[in-house]
């Protein structure tokens, strides 16, 4: 017992948190791992930007001001790869997802605490110029100079209005464990979904990193799924914070005229924080959609971004998240119109209940050269029952005049008038929030053209229906019709 | 014994008495015409009917075969057998109206009929209304013109088989064409086995559906009975006479 005890505290000290980064253990990780010295030396230089920031504060940070980050993420965690028993040998249950169920992918990976489990790429794929490796193997390899251009190049220089990035991403930025890269040559249109399942087994911090290059004319689809937690083994009593925390960043570089689509699925479980900047690069012509959905974890802050950097580029981004008792999701999206003509539409749609709290702040930055740029954004928040709270807010700093700009916010309950319909065609009041529920997601869901995810997401806001207290969902209050 | 029977009935809205004892059986196969200008409390009669929450019942009853059902919720009465078609039709977004329309069916039919079978009745059900395929691919009600909300209301009464029927307004912002698709519509599915409470302002859809009994309304009261005559003589001299008299 002792002995253990001993050994604990020792290797504790080896191996750092998130709060105790070293120069030290950053040389022995990229020596560990045969990185090579350019990007040894970008982690070293994302330390000192780490080291003379300090954690977002709510006080400080206007982005944080609805998400006290002391409160829900422990940084006193250590980084999961490295740590005590990440080399050894040890057999874990790994919860199935859509990656699994992909119908003919052009790829799939598994990452699980920190590691790569498994790269899998369809020959054929692979044949007609398809990359997917490990980030590491392609910063070694022949990739080194896509990846040395591009890993980094959308958190670290900034545009256009920018916003100092926060140290949640220099900690990626200098300590990112297990990476992917993708990469579609010019004109490549991948017709099949590339999968990637990140999975948490273990407590402590996970830094996922992730870069997506498609070159002029490519087209990717990238499907990134988010599993694991509920995890055996941690004292849930003793801390208020997730034992597991996820800071990932994903970076989506979109050549002129490619078009590329994530999906990011978030279902982990209640012990676990998740932090996530997916930004993308969209150069001129080019299309880049976002979907996410948003259904698990303790607390989630995802950053769908978009730089809009060339003519034409495009960016359509749409979520959907389901909070329930004591669940934080703060959804940020964040559209820069940097080039002209450039256009954004956001949609993110949301439903709680229970002690829940929902926080969307949708940000758009149209920059004083962006003319003829066209920008829509909304936010639409269900609260099915009493308690629950959701914050809204567009955001939008315009230096341009000649621009269309439009956006919309609305929380509400269940409408009484919809209630009262369905159930006036007969049917029970529980089949019918059931379907105002699901009906109030359709007009996200059905952009999702992967038919696995379209399933699986729809099946979760059902069991999510299913297992609410139905009594307890509230409705709008009853308003008698016009009497004619 | 007709299937309906309100008795004595008193409605409450926002805390003041619109109908202030109503009394009117409707029995299968029989058509009655409830007529009144607006603001008589005809849509309040048709909402307490149909179990609306809003519309509260303070007195009297209204018996479903025999059985009170002011105390049940608006899908029980349906699934009993009672139908309201809305004046108003409320738009539902992203409920697909393939899917609302099979969960409805199979909600009153107490069965899970086949699809196929289900798709057949539907498919005859818009060919009889004259609505286009291409609305099973929207949502209920969503972006319809109030024609179509119309058409869509008796489509559903076709496919649910209601005993009674409450038809509210279902003439009010039709215009003549579709005036006659929908009246033909609903029409069809008169016979022995249905009755119809056809709640309107005006007599026009009366010349494509005859009425047994027509009924005026006035002030939250029925103030005159009569046959189809009494439709005629509201064409000739509209509501004033009765306002007078009320």
């Amino acid at each position: 017992m002792t002995t253990s005890l001993d050994t604990a505290t020792r290797e504790v000290a080896v191996h750092p948190t998130l709060d105790t980064l070293t120069e030290d253990y950053l040389h022995g990780m990229s020596a560990d791992a045969g990185e090579p010295a350019w990007l040894s030396d970008r982690r070293q230089q994302a330390l000192s930007t780490w080291a003379a920031q300090s954690w977002p504060d709510r006080k400080r940070d206007e982005f944080w001001r609805n998400t006290p980050f002391a409160r829900l993420v422990d940084v006193t965690q250590p980084l999961v790869a490295g740590s005590p028993g990440a080399r050894e040998t040890h057999t874990v249950e790994l919860a199935e997802g859509v990656v699994d169920r992909l119908d003919a992918p052009a790829a799939t990976v598994t990452m699980v605490d920190g590691d790569l489990l498994e790269v899998r790429v369809d020959p054929e794929w692979a044949d007609r110029g398809l990359v997917v490796l490990g980030l590491r193997d392609a910063a070694a390899g022949p990739w080194a100079g896509i990846v040395s251009e591009h890993l980094g190049s959308l958190t670290t220089t900034g545009h256009g209005s920018g916003r100092d990035e926060d140290r949640t991403i220099s900690a990626n930025d200098a300590a990112w464990d297990a990476g992917v890269f993708v990469y579609a040559p010019a004109d490549l249109e991948v017709k099949a979904p590339i999968g990637i399942q990140l999975q948490v087994t273990r407590p402590g911090v996970h830094m996922p990193r992730l870069l997506v290059k498609a070159e002029h004319h490519a087209t990717l689809q990238v499907v990134v799924e988010h599993l694991g937690g509920e995890l055996p083994d941690v004292d849930r009593t003793a801390r208020a914070k997730a034992p597991a925390v996820v800071d990932e960043v994903m970076e989506v570089i979109a050549g002129d005229g490619s078009q590329v689509d994530v999906v990011s699925l978030h279902e982990h479980g209640d012990d676990v924080a998740f932090l996530a900047l997916q930004k993308a690069g969209v150069h001129r012509d080019a299309t880049v959609r976002h979907l996410s959905v948003t259904l698990g974890g303790a607390t989630v802050r995802l950053r769908p971004e978009a730089d809009l950097l060339g003519p034409g580029a495009a960016a359509a981004y749409a979520g959907i998240y389901f909070a329930d008792d004591g669940q934080h999701f703060d959804v940020q999206p964040y559209m820069r119109h940097i080039a002209g003509n450039t256009v954004s539409n956001v949609l993110y749609k949301g439903a709680l209940q229970g002690d829940s709290r929902t926080v969307f702040r949708g940000n758009v930055f149209i920059h004083r050269d962006a003319k003829g740029s066209d920008t829509q954004e909304d936010n639409r928040n269900l609260i099915l029952t009493k308690g629950a709270r959701a914050d809204s807010t567009p955001f939008l700093e315009i230096e341009c005049a000649d621009i269309t700009a439009g956006h919309g916010s609305a929380t509400g309950q269940i409408d009484a008038r919809n209630l009262f319909y369905l159930q006036s065609r007969g049917i029970p009041r529980e089949d019918a929030l059931r379907l105002i529920v699901l009906g109030f997601f359709n007009e996200v869901i059905e952009r999702i053209d992967v038919p696995i995810v379209v399933e699986r997401a729809r099946a979760a806001i059902e069991r999510e229906v299913a297992d609410a207290d139905l009594d307890a969902f509230t409705v709008s209050e009853v308003a008698p019709d016009r009497d004619d | 014994m007709a299937e309906l029977e309100i008795r004595d009935l008193t409605v409450r809205v926002d805390g003041s008495d619109i109908l202030t004892g109503v009394t009117l059986d409707l029995e299968k196969g029989k058509t009655l015409a409830l007529m009144g200008p607006n603001g008589s409390g005809k849509s309040t009669l048709a909402y307490a009917i149909a179990g609306h929450p809003a519309y509260e019942i303070t007195g009297g009853q209204v018996l479903f075969n025999g059985e009170d059902i002011t105390g049940w919720t608006p899908d029980e009465r349906n699934r009993a057998g009672v139908f309201l078609a809305m004046q108003y039709p409320v738009e539902v977004p992203g409920v697909s109206l393939t899917n609302f329309l099979r969960t409805a069916v199979n909600a009153r039919l107490e069965e899970d009929k086949p699809v196929r079978e289900f798709m057949g009745d539907l498919r005859a059900a818009m060919a009889e209304l004259q609505v286009d395929e291409s609305f099973l691919q929207r949502s209920v009600n969503e972006g319809f013109s109030g024609g179509e909300k119309k058409r869509f209301e008796i489509l559903q009464m076709a496919l649910l088989r209601p005993e009674i029927a409450v038809l509210d307004e279902t003439d009010s912002g039709l215009d003549v064409d579709a005036l006659r698709v929908v009246a033909e519509g609903i029409d069809s599915l008169r016979g022995p086995d249905l009755g119809v409470l056809l709640i309107t302002h005006y007599t026009r859809i009366l010349r494509y559906l005859q009425p047994d009994e027509v009924h005026v309304m006035l002030g939250g009261r029925i103030v005159a009975s009569g046959g189809p005559e009494l439709a005629d003589e509201l064409e000739d001299h509209g509501y004033e006479h009765y306002a007078v008299s009320a």
